[in-house]
């Protein structure tokens, strides 16, 4: 009686939770469109004097790759109902990611230090807009990944969450895919 | 959160009336900010008809606080009043009970829908308070004035607090949103297939696509604003010169923000229509005791609306110039949206033809709003073509136009529906006799407002002048016509109370409703407890066997069939 998932009708065999990040993603990919559209608008504006794109930013995609490595590795470990792997799995992907984020605001420091300050030019503008973008949909995915690694880590392997955590790694894929596209584009232009 | 989900029990009287997950709950909750900041914006726009109908009458009113009163009622209006409860209110009483639902899938994620929702209303209102007041840059906040000393509320924190309540209020919107997605496609009852949802919840559906994938474009807007006006960038900015001096600002494109704002702006109209034509669909259908006219034609025309909504934008744009060949794919663009929307309006007459019409307080509404949209729409089909649109883009057309088809419609519309669904919320029906006489002074004194407009604008009087007086190439006449239309906007304004005296008196001793006063096929009158308790359906959900608008079905008993009667069961 009391179960409000119980309905019959579903939409493509899709679970409650699938719709809900899928869709989420479908918005998020909206923002980042609505801001590289203004990024390629305003670029051929006589003003814009491209950003040098820091090398650390290699190593910080470096961490995004294994931060979604990690977590295709708890998605194995839950299709094998492995607790130990699901947690060294989330583990690494919740560590890399805070590594990734870490390593952006270090990026920052070292363009103002060389002076290429968020006001002085558009392409600055746009460069700390996109970073800081990007960084804040992590962070909004590492508050999901502490709720589901608590719930993890306080459970045993007999009732583990396996879409939850499939959720959590397809959300980590994406993120590294908007990632590679907007250094892409960054590194392009 | 997924599957096999339990139910949420309020523990308590906090957990049940104040962060309550409820969706009827949350409903409610979502209306009634809705209709106090509402109520705020309609006061505005009041005191900005003082000025204009008598001006210098009140010496408080300053040119400074009339462009922030101008301001304020638009945006209040557009965003915070009906967005936030057709959506909100509406589609969180409406969408799992219609569907045969126990409640929204994430009920945790609805209830901080709300609560950010009311942080945003508290943070614009927070506005009113700081030292420079709210901005009063007009609701589209162009830049570069609205971020520049001189425009009330930019060189305070005004503009900053509508920015930042505007980025909280897409925040709340987005969880609202995939809630609303995900239960629509997730959480029907069994038989309720997506062709027999009832078309509010279609309308509903389709609006909230809209918003998800409109306001982004907004927040984007939004914080590139808040950095040119915090960090000094020069996203929007061009190079300005102020006594002489340059400022910080350089290189920046205007315009730029007007494309982000109206890639929004555009298809929030229909995020308002939208709801609005779903009520008026229940609402005709029912009250003409006769099924809609085309269902499929129906569904296929929302779509279609929905789509071309995010290509026609750029038509508030014409007169900041743009090239010809673009001109003419926009005009072109917005003339196409309005074959869906007249199948639709086909397909409501249609439904009212040798229909055993109730003149019910809802249907009074419904037939309102049918005349109020079609005389809006037609004034759109003129603005719409740039030729014409460019001589009358700054006069009082566009505001006699907009307010026909984006305010009073949809207001007649809410109206209606809240009428029809205020003995489901509560149990009692609302007095016909006051309903009766709320709804004439409304529907005969918008017209009374807004007709006027019209021949205001063609006389080409601007529509943002804040006194009209010191022009040789304003006749009297107009003044004469603003102190008019002034004297009926306060009327229609005062008996707006009249509702609320309405609801209040008929919630507490209004006469008793029982289970289905209206004889609707809909799953929300079908309820085991009438008002629906918590959980809505019961120990069983119910299952469905046909589609919503079985009226006047032979061989039946009664002269509507719900949609979870067995066919065994009809006669």
């Amino acid at each position: 009686m009391d179960n409000i998932a119980n309905n019959e009708e579903r939409f493509m065999g899709l679970t409650h939770g699938q719709v809900f990040v899928y869709t989420l993603m479908t918005v998020i990919s909206i923002l980042f469109l609505f801001v590289t559209n203004a990024y390629l608008f305003r670029m051929n504006f006589e003003d814009w004097r491209s950003v040098p794109i820091p090398s650390l930013l290699w190593v910080n995609t470096g961490s995004l790759v294994l931060a979604s490595a990690g977590m295709a590795w708890a998605i194995n470990g839950a299709k094998k109902s492995d607790l130990q792997t699901i947690k060294v799995g989330l583990a690494i992907g919740g560590l890399f990611a805070i590594v990734f984020v870490s390593g952006q605001t270090w990026a920052w420091q070292q363009l103002t230090t060389s002076g290429f300050f968020i006001a002085a030019n558009p392409a600055n503008t746009f460069f700390y807009l996109i970073t800081a973008l990007h960084a804040l949909h992590v962070l909004g995915g590492m508050a999901a990944w502490f709720y589901v690694t608590l719930k993890t880590f306080k459970q045993d392997a007999s009732i583990l969450q396996p879409e939850s955590i499939g959720l959590l790694g397809t959300y980590w894929h994406y993120m590294l895919l908007v990632w590679v596209m907007l250094f892409g584009l960054l590194l392009l232009t | 959160m997924y599957e096999g989900q339990a139910l949420y029990h309020p523990k308590g009287w906090w957990t049940r009336y104040v962060f309550s997950q409820d969706h009827k709950v949350i409903a409610l909750q979502y209306t009634c900010v809705a209709l106090a900041i509402g109520l705020t914006g309609m006061f505005l726009s009041l005191i900005m008809r003082m000025q204009l109908g008598f001006p210098g009458l009140f010496e408080s009113i300053d040119a400074g606080n009339y462009y922030q009163d101008v301001t304020m009622h638009g945006m209040i209006m557009v965003i915070y009043l009906l967005t936030a409860l057709f959506l909100g209110g509406f589609g969180n009483y409406l969408i799992p009970l219609m569907l045969g639902s126990r409640d929204m899938a994430f009920p945790f994620v609805n209830m901080l829908s709300f609560w950010v929702y009311f942080l945003s209303v508290i943070i614009l209102v927070c506005s009113f308070f700081v030292e420079s007041g709210p901005t009063g840059a007009g609701w589209t906040l162009y830049p570069p004035q609205s971020i520049l000393p001189g425009t009330p509320g930019a060189d305070g924190a005004g503009i900053l607090l509508m920015l930042g309540s505007l980025a909280v209020f897409i925040i709340a919107f987005t969880m609202g949103g995939l809630n609303y997605i995900t239960t629509v496609l997730q959480s029907r009852a069994k038989g309720m297939n997506m062709m027999r949802m009832p078309l509010i919840i279609w309308c509903l559906f389709l609006a909230t696509f809209l918003g998800l994938l409109a306001f982004p474009a907004l927040l984007v807007g939004a914080i590139m604003l808040i950095f040119d006006r915090v960090l000094e960038t020069s996203f929007f900015m061009p190079e300005i010169f102020k006594g002489g001096e340059v400022l910080n600002y350089g290189g920046g494109s205007p315009v730029l923000f007007q494309h982000l704002f109206w890639f929004f702006g555009h298809p929030e109209v229909y995020i308002i229509a939208l709801p609005a034509f779903g009520i008026i669909s229940e609402l005709i259908s029912c009250h003409a005791r006769k099924n809609i006219f085309g269902y499929n034609m129906m569904v296929w025309a929302l779509i279609a609306i929905a789509g071309i909504a995010f290509i026609v934008w750029a038509h508030h744009m014409y007169v900041a110039g743009m090239n010809p060949y673009l001109g003419f794919f926009f005009a072109t663009t917005t003339l196409i949206i309005a074959v869906p929307t007249a199948i639709k309006v086909y397909n409501w007459v249609i439904t009212l033809w040798n229909a055993n019409i109730k003149m019910t307080v809802p249907m009074l509404y419904c037939l309102a709003f049918l005349i109020t949209f079609l005389i809006g729409g037609l004034t759109g089909l003129f603005l719409g073509n740039v030729a014409v649109d460019v001589p009358l883009s700054d006069t009082y057309f566009v505001v006699g136009h907009f307010h026909m088809v984006m305010a009073v419609s949809p207001v007649l519309a809410l109206y209606g529906g809240l009428y029809h669904w205020f003995p489901s919320v509560t149990g009692r029906m609302l007095d016909d006799r006051l309903g009766k006489i709320h709804f004439w002074i409304t529907f005969v004194g918008t017209y009374l407002i807004y007709f006027p407009m019209h021949y205001i604008g063609f006389l080409g009087v601007p529509r943002r002048y804040y006194s009209n007086e010191q022009y040789d190439f304003i006749p009297q006449s107009v003044n004469d016509l603003n102190q008019f239309i002034t004297i009926c906007a306060l009327i229609v304004g005062a008996a707006q109370f009249i509702l609320l005296y309405n609801f209040v008196v008929s919630a507490v001793r209004g006469k008793e409703a029982g289970s289905n006063p209206w004889g609707a096929c809909t799953l929300e009158w079908q309820t085991l407890e009438s008002p629906p308790g918590h959980g809505n359906w019961g120990d069983k959900l119910p299952v469905v066997y046909r589609w919503p608008y079985d009226y006047g079905l032979p061989g039946a008993t009664d002269d509507f069939v719900p949609q979870n009667v067995p066919d065994e069961q009809i006669t």
